[in-house]
């Protein structure tokens, strides 16, 4: 058989080879039988050596030919085979079957209210600070100017530890701290857990949350606590909401104001939310005491300076719409899994 | 305090509706909350702050809402006609033990009172702020506390055992009923009021029984008296009441109205009753300094950030009685009256400038910042970072109360923190007691709590705090909490299976890998726990991780394994990286042996680990461990680990001979070390 007669042998079996393939992995076999280091082809092409150089250059061309439509040959049947498979396997999944969830664990609310509150404040260029919950009562009353026997103090009904040690009803001990060791100007906010003995129903507990601020400087004006405490209402509660600010009495802020919100829930018309009066009550402010002032060591007349406080709970329970405040405490997941 | 719209129209001349005044009290410092009526008398219900008892009266409040709206006030009667009195009482003689109880005591006689229900004018405004009636001396009194805000009592004169009224410090013992039919045991500081034979009332706080005026009285001594506010505060504190006359006492009641009260009590106790106004008596003095303050509009202006007329800021003094008594060019100075004991200096008149002038009025500005520091690794930062870490892995992030039983204390005794507990003084009740030294007994509360509504598959943390005392020092240390429950996730595809020790102590490795911070964990015995292991940051200990003993889960009724971990966090917050650093990635391919470990089963894998990572040393990339084997194809005792080692090489590709050498050398050193085989 001559070498020519050989490579049309190999052409015509390969013609049939094809045709007869229906998968990758036959075809495998193909390209390795037909194209591969020991193939015939090859075999062909080594023994041209030998060959005329006539011979050699029409047998060489012919086998490199064939070479190449083999490859072509097999490269689109691969191709084909591919895609057909990819597409048969596509056919056996029921895309309608639910997806295997991820975990999604939860954020408690309160520490979600609490992070959203102390990001608005970081955006504005407030610093954080934190101080102890076990307290003396020069830091949570005296220094506040909060007089023993004083009906002001009615207000703060505070667990005891021993002695003048207690648990603070207020994180309004972490102000003194901060002014005792640090000199205007400064800015900061003081977020923490707090305690008052009170009995446990929906709307009371014994044990929780407040965000505090303080911001002192030479020429601190009420005006400005009334543009920082806009700014952070509409960062929380939308940009469209009201806020008044009232007359009211702390012994360490003066003047002092409550400061109110239009309603979240009615818009101000009036619901049972806001006692039918459109107005809800969520922060306590005011200026500086100068007695308090005097109780860290500053001059009083030469530095002015606001703060101002929010009960996390009540915030949280206005955002989410939640009537009792046991719920933050119970840990039931049905009540967790929902703050994801 | 009720104030009813008629009787306030009765001191000032106002054609306001009552909406508007109260939308004016309110956006002045008297918080107005709800609106009834009584008889077609509009009545508000008012929120008065501790500062301003002179709030506390029909008159005082007559006087605020004529600073808003500018009006004059229209005063009452109050001065008694002198051929109005009789000459004819009889001697009483009021003395005070220490004037620092009571610095002013007095009693006008009032003879031949016809006692009987009193007149519907003075019935209908004592009815619509919801005090009830009693008779016509009673009510008067009554009538003149809500009026002016100084608390009066009438006693049925023939009652008084002798001529002499003294103001004492109860004697340990002493009884006394008061009108309310209870009796009292007395003891100091309590003040009473007494006769030369016993008390016959608690000062300042309620009259007792004995001298009550009835019907049958006939002749009455009326007491108006300044008592001192701490003391009455003691004592009504001491006894558990609080009453409309000691609320206003330890506040603070108006020096100037004390006499002038009970004279206009005693004429409207002559009208009503036909009684004769006879001798007045006293003791003590009334007179304090005046008090001189300087008030700068500028500096007003400079706290407020508003500015401020000349004209309106003295017209607000003065409609709130706050004399002005010199001006300057740069100041004004005042004299603020005797019932505004709060008005003490410059800031309490800006206040009242700017509460009058409104709030609302004010503008809203941004005071200019110096910028605050803002570091990436704050400890709230890292705090963060472990929540939103946590809740990503899966966990619900739970919070329990800081107070516990002291038998919830005891559980962990010997905890991470030996120490003694933190106890509250006067705890509300025997669940909040203690300051939790552990986070685990919240954490079982919360289990057991959803055990209980039949949800059992539960993943939970908690950041917390633990307290406990260190000689005379309290401690307040951050730690995290995790436990694990029930089945691990389960779906379609996947057979669900029992979560494990495993679960959670990938979790606080994964944890601890995202804060890359190192920890280790050997096995040790922790109180509570079937099993349990120490976590370590090198040699520190700062937490454990195990399953709960059933001893201790059957105490909150679960019947389910619970896996949990307590770790402090003040070392990971110091030594947390929440950035990266680049480390280039290996240019050269790396090569991957596996090999099966036969030992017994008492050998620790860490053990099995470290050798490996030693005796691999530079030639090394990872090792993991990927089967653990134990059955019937081993031998019993014995477990089959096996581990796949990646070798490679940072500077070049490592040769097949190389790779066999340091592959060799490994297992050799697990035999000679461990006497392991292989399979």
């Amino acid at each position: 058989m001559t070498a020519k007669d050989t490579l049309e042998k190999i052409k015509k079996e390969f013609t049939e080879m094809i045709a007869g393939c229906g998968d990758l992995r036959s075809l495998e076999d193909i390209k390795v039988k037909y194209l591969g280091r020991k193939s015939e082809l090859t075999t062909v092409l080594r023994s041209i050596s030998g060959f005329s150089s006539i011979q050699k250059k029409e047998i060489g061309q012919y086998a490199n030919l064939l070479k190449n439509q083999f490859a072509e040959k097999i490269k689109n049947l691969q191709e084909n085979l591919g895609a057909s498979r990819a597409k048969s396997e596509a056919k056996k999944i029921d895309v309608t079957m639910p997806g295997i969830a991820a975990r999604k664990g939860t954020i408690h609310p309160i520490t979600r209210v609490m992070n959203r509150i102390n990001e608005i404040f970081i955006s504005l260029g407030f610093g954080i600070a934190e101080g102890p919950e076990i307290e003396s009562e020069f830091y949570n009353f005296e220094a506040l100017n909060i007089p023993l026997d004083h009906p002001s103090r009615d207000a703060f009904d505070t667990f005891y530890i021993e002695g003048k040690q207690l648990l603070r009803s207020h994180t309004s001990n972490v102000q003194i701290r901060i002014m005792q060791n640090a000199l205007p100007p400064f800015q900061v906010i003081m977020p923490g857990r707090v305690y008052r003995p009170d009995a446990v129903d929906a709307t009371h507990s014994f044990m929780f949350h407040q965000v505090e601020g303080l911001m002192v400087d030479k020429d601190i004006k009420f005006s400005h606590l009334k543009g920082v405490l806009s700014c952070f209402c509409r960062s929380m509660f939308g940009e469209s909401i009201l806020m008044r600010m009232r007359p009211h009495f702390f012994p360490f802020t003066e003047p002092s104001a409550e400061v109110d919100i239009s309603c979240i829930i009615c818009k101000g018309k009036g619901c049972r939310v806001c006692s039918g009066n459109g107005w809800l009550e969520i922060l306590g402010a005011g200026m500086v005491n100068p007695k308090v002032f005097k109780a860290v060591g500053y001059a009083p007349k030469k530095y002015t300076g606001f703060a101002f406080g929010m009960g996390v709970e009540r915030i949280a329970m206005l955002l989410y719409g939640i009537e009792d405040i046991r719920l933050f405490y119970e840990n039931d997941i049905r009540f967790l899994s929902q703050f994801v | 305090m009720k104030l009813s719209y008629k009787w306030l129209k009765q001191y000032i001349k106002i054609e306001t509706s009552v909406n508007n005044i109260a939308e004016a009290l309110t956006m002045s410092g008297s918080e107005v909350g709800e609106i009834d009526s009584y008889k077609n008398d509009p009545v508000m219900e008012l929120e008065i702050t501790a500062n301003r008892p002179d709030c506390l009266n029909v008159l005082g409040l007559a006087r605020e809402v004529g600073a808003i709206f500018n009006k004059d006030l229209l005063l009452p009667e109050f001065i008694i006609p002198k051929q109005k009195i009789h000459k004819n009482g009889p001697e009483i003689i009021c003395s005070i033990e220490n004037d620092l109880l009571c610095s002013y005591y007095s009693g006008r006689v009032i003879r031949n009172v016809d006692v009987k229900a009193v007149s519907s004018e003075i019935k209908n405004r004592i009815f619509s702020v919801g005090m009830r009636d009693v008779n016509n001396v009673v009510d008067v009194t009554n009538f003149c506390l809500l009026e002016t805000g100084q608390p009066l009592h009438a006693f049925d004169l023939d009652k008084i055992e002798g001529n002499e009224i003294i103001v004492r410090v109860a004697v340990k013992g002493e009884k006394i009923v008061t009108i309310d039919g209870v009796e009292r045991v007395l003891e100091p500081p309590i003040v009473v009021i007494a006769d030369k034979k016993r008390p016959i009332a608690i000062a300042g706080v309620m009259g007792g029984k004995h001298t009550e005026v009835t019907t049958g009285t006939r002749n009455i001594l009326l007491e108006s008296a300044y008592f001192s506010p701490v003391s009455i505060r003691q004592t009504s504190r001491k006894l558990g009441i609080s009453t409309d006359s000691s609320y206003r006492f330890e506040r603070g009641v108006d020096k100037a109205m004390v006499s002038k009260a009970s004279d206009r009590a005693a004429l409207l106790i002559s009208r009503e009753t036909s009684g004769e106004i006879c001798a007045f008596h006293k003791t003590g003095t009334l007179t304090e300094k005046k008090k001189r303050i300087k008030f700068s509009i500028e500096r007003a202006e400079k706290i407020l950030g508003v500015r401020l007329k000349k004209t309106e800021t003295e017209r607000i003094f003065r409609r709130l009685g706050i004399q002005i008594t010199a001006r300057s060019k740069t100041s004004i100075t005042v004299c603020p009256p005797s019932f505004r004991a709060d008005l003490g200096s410059e800031i309490d008149l800006t206040e009242e400038i700017a509460r009058i002038y409104g709030y609302d009025n004010i503008p809203r500005e941004i005071a200019k910042f110096v910028p605050s520091v803002q570091r990436k690794e704050t400890p709230r930062i890292v705090l963060e970072k472990i929540t939103e870490t946590c809740a990503g892995f899966g966990l619900n992030e739970i919070m329990s109360y800081s107070l516990i039983s002291p038998a919830a204390a005891k559980l962990f005794t010997s905890g991470i923190e030996p120490a003694r507990p933190v106890t509250i003084e006067k705890a509300l009740s025997e669940e909040q007691k203690v300051l939790t030294p552990q986070l685990l007994t919240g954490m079982l509360k919360s289990i057991a709590w959803n055990l209980n509504r039949n949800n059992k598959d539960l993943g939970f943390f908690e950041i917390g705090k633990l307290y406990s005392r260190k000689n005379k020092k309290f401690l307040e240390i951050p730690v995290l909490s995790c436990a694990l429950t029930g089945l691990n996730r389960k779906n379609w595809q996947e057979a669900e299976r029992a979560v494990n020790f495993f679960d959670l102590k990938g979790i606080v490795e994964s944890l601890c890998g995202v804060l890359k911070v190192p920890v280790k964990f050997h096995s040790n015995e922790e109180a509570g726990f079937q099993y349990s292991a120490s976590v370590n940051i090198g040699k520190k200990t700062i937490g454990f991780i195990g399953e709960i003993s059933p001893k201790i889960l059957d105490k909150y009724d679960i019947a389910q394994k619970v896996f949990a971990c307590q770790i402090k966090l003040d070392a990971i917050i110091s030594l947390s990286k929440l950035e990266s650093r680049h480390i280039a990635v290996n240019r050269f391919p790396s090569s991957s042996r596996d090999v099966s470990v036969l030992c017994s089963n008492q050998t620790a894998a860490e053990n099995i680990r470290r050798i490996i990572l030693k005796t691999g040393a530079e030639l090394l990339r990872n090792v993991e461990l990927v089967d653990m084997y134990e059955g019937k194809q081993v031998s019993s005792g014995k477990k089959s680990l096996t581990y796949s080692i990646e070798y490679g090489m940072s500077a070049r590709t490592l040769t097949e001979e190389e790779i066999e050498a340091v592959h060799s050398k490994i297992k050799e050193t697990l035999v000679s070390e461990l006497n392991v085989a292989f399979r």
